[in-house]
């Protein structure tokens, strides 16, 4: 019966991780750049969630739209404002700036995070929650009625976004901007634009997790640090810019670091990713699902 | 013969604020990934008593000035900041610690350059133990708690406690100090603790084994956030507290500002070990700062406070009595002087070992949350200086 309960506990983890790392991998896939302020993008929902639906006085599920809108918003300008120069003018990835996004995100991380400790203050809140039920029995399983529901949006965001990449045109556009950005302007794509809805996109997905995850683990400034590691680590699992293969990576980890807390001490749970991590990339450095590089 | 007082208050306040300051070094966490909550209450005590302090003309006819450096609750950064409080701030004594893992590296530097360390809320053991004659603590200490929540279980009755204790020198070294109070207390006892990240959001795992056999009582011995992280999937999971099993905190997080906004129903039935309740009585100073803090905040007073509080009035007192500003000489005035705070009187401790220049008696109180959103002072005081543990008061959640 245990592990049941663990088993479904890693998932429910696991479909939350993948919220946020899709946002990341997209990034990845489109930019070929690593965004350290992911983390702030979930931090910044939790509050937007938390903090509307206390200071307005409206119902959660008013206020739950409203981060992905505030993520959406912060991910756009972040794209626009401090992205798009590193890369605007050149139409090679060998000659973009691309180590100073590391410098530009992570500096971005910094700041968001103090100024929040600093604007609205250093004390943890919980978030209000959508279903108000602490316990809900589901046969042997356990658990609230916010985690279950954030679970159930989790997964139809995942789902739904998934059916968009594959079908729309705007999927169709991403999916030729991470094959070949040049290819892609040549053949008429505003690259620049795709980037933007790429960016405004993971930064909604990744407040969204926030809010959905903000009446079980409370809002704080340092609340984004994480779930943006956890992330990074998937990204990199699942193959650098691949939407299944973050996917699967996430719940593939979300389940073992649930099983290893328990069997093998809870004190390395959070080492479990990076020795799984260590020997994907030893036997497939590529990732779960990721393209072998190579050198024309 | 008023305007007479008044021009004397008003020239004696601008000789005051003339004279040059004396500073005093503060690092405390202003930032993550510290206890920013415990950084800020420390802050609210100390600015309440300086202010006090300059408003009654100073020490030494000098101002007090606080000179903060946030640490981030990181130890090498706290390091550094102490560093940067004595060599380019010239601060004459440090006070406001609150973190033990930074409390251990601090004392080394205070140690170096021989400058007053003013321990304000690490509970560790190791501060007492390494016998710095620099370091004074006026605030509680792991072993004090432990042997209060060891009376409290031996009291209840339990056969099987786990702690949840976070990965820190204050954590572990809590978690320890049970396992020996209780070896005395208790040793039919069955007590095993699991280590739990401060920084980790999802603790179910660890939680989800003792739902098949839930034990007499769960310890927390954890700081917020992760410990109203802990607090809320414990309820969740229908593991405590319970009919069967107690939740016992040890952190004393019952009175902090933010406690009822993150836990709810998970605090309701809650057993704290606290170090403060309005039901115990404070000295008059005491109720002065209390009711100063409350004006500011719109919060009833806590611990945190009063420790802060008397941190400061204790260098206060060290530069009075030393009628000097030299380390060496309020070293040695904090050694031997008998010091009235906000809490009460005492006087250090120079047995070496855990009590070494700590206050080895700090009173101590227990009570129990019995509603959601319930204000200390309405809680049912169990146990404190003036009233003896009374386990029967204890209620367990229906």
């Amino acid at each position: 019966m245990l592990s049941v309960d663990l088993f479904v506990n890693g998932l429910i983890v696991g479909v939350l991780y993948a919220l946020m790392a899709v946002g990341l991998s997209l990034i990845f896939g489109i930019l070929k750049v690593v965004n350290f302020a992911h983390g702030e993008f979930y931090m910044l929902g939790s509050y937007a969630y938390t903090l509307s639906a206390a200071a307005l006085g409206i119902s959660p599920w008013l206020a739950l739209p409203l981060a992905p809108l505030v993520g959406g918003l912060v991910g756009w300008l972040t794209e626009r404002l401090l992205m798009r120069p590193l890369y605007s003018g050149y139409s090679s990835w060998g000659l973009m700036k691309d180590e100073y996004a590391v410098v530009v995100t992570f500096a971005f991380s910094i700041l968001l995070v103090n100024l929040v400790n600093k604007v609205v203050g250093p004390y943890p809140q919980l978030g209000p929650a959508l279903v108000d039920v602490s316990r809900l029995r589901l046969g042997p399983i356990l658990l609230s009625g916010q985690k279950l529901v954030a679970t159930c949006i989790g997964v139809a965001v995942i789902v739904g976004l998934s059916l968009a990449v594959r079908a729309t045109v705007w999927g169709k556009r991403i999916q030729a901007v991470a094959q070949n950005r040049l290819g892609a302007s040549l053949a008429g794509i505003d690259t620049a634009r795709v980037s933007s809805a790429v960016f405004s996109a993971a930064g909604a997905l990744a407040a969204l997790a926030g809010a959905l995850l903000a009446p079980i683990i409370n809002a704080s400034p340092d609340v984004g640090a994480f779930p943006a590691v956890k992330s990074y680590v998937i990204v990199v699992l699942g193959g650098m810019g691949s939407m299944p293969g973050s996917i699967l990576a996430s719940l593939a980890l979300g389940v073992l670091e649930s099983f290893g807390a328990v069997y093998v001490s809870y004190d390395y749970r959070d080492t479990f990713g990076l020795v799984i991590l260590m020997l994907v990339l030893l036997v497939r450095p590529q990732g779960f699902f990721g393209e072998q590089g190579r050198v024309v | 013969m008023s305007s007479r007082l008044a021009l004397a208050v008003v020239a004696c306040a601008t000789a005051v604020s003339a004279a040059e300051p004396i500073n005093v070094g503060v690092p405390i966490a202003q930032s993550p990934p510290g206890s920013v909550v415990q950084g800020v209450q420390v802050k609210d005590g100390l600015e309440i008593v300086k202010e006090m302090v300059n408003k009654q003309g100073g020490v030494l006819g000098r101002p007090i000035a606080l000179v903060y450096e946030d640490d981030q609750g990181i130890p090498e950064k706290g390091r550094a900041a102490v560093e940067k409080l004595i060599n380019r701030d010239k601060v004459v004594a440090i006070v406001g610690p609150h973190q033990s893992s930074n409390c251990l590296a601090e004392i080394e530097v205070a140690k170096r350059y021989d400058i007053p360390y003013v321990n304000t809320n690490c509970w560790s053991d190791d501060v007492r133990k390494k016998g710095y004659k620099q370091v004074f603590n006026p605030n509680n200490y792991n072993s004090r708690a432990a042997f209060a929540m060891a009376e409290t279980l031996a009291g209840l009755g339990v056969k099987r406690v786990v702690a949840f204790c976070e990965n820190t020198d204050y954590g572990i070294g809590q978690a320890k100090a049970v396992a020996e109070a209780l070896k005395k207390k208790k040793p039919d006892v069955e007590y095993r603790y699991d280590t739990l990240d401060r920084t980790g959001k999802d603790f179910t795992p660890a939680i989800l084994p003792l739902r098949a056999k839930p034990p007499d009582a769960v310890l927390m011995m954890m700081l917020p956030p992760a410990a109203y992280i802990v607090m809320n999937q414990l309820y969740e999971q229908g593991v405590a507290p319970t009919d069967k099993t107690w939740l016992y905190d040890g952190a004393g997080l019952g009175d902090y500002p933010d406690f009822w906004q993150n836990v709810k129903e998970a605090g309701k039935n809650l057993i704290e070990f606290g170090l403060y309740h309005p039901d115990m009585g404070v000295p008059k100073l005491g109720k002065e700062v209390g009711d100063a803090y409350q004006k500011k905040t719109g919060h009833e007073p806590n611990r945190l406070i009063f420790q802060a509080a008397d941190s400061l009035l204790l260098v206060v007192d060290a530069i009075k009595n030393a009628k000097s500003t030299a380390p060496d000489a309020m070293i040695k005035a904090m050694e031997s002087m008998t010091f009235s705070g906000v809490r009460g009187t005492f006087k250090f401790s120079q047995e070496p070992g855990v009590g070494y220049q700590q206050w080895v008696d700090i009173p101590y109180v227990t009570y129990q949350f019995t509603d959601v959103g319930q204000p200390v002072s309405k809680t049912t005081l169990v146990q404190g200086p003036n009233v003896a543990l009374a386990i029967d008061k204890l209620k367990k959640a229906k």
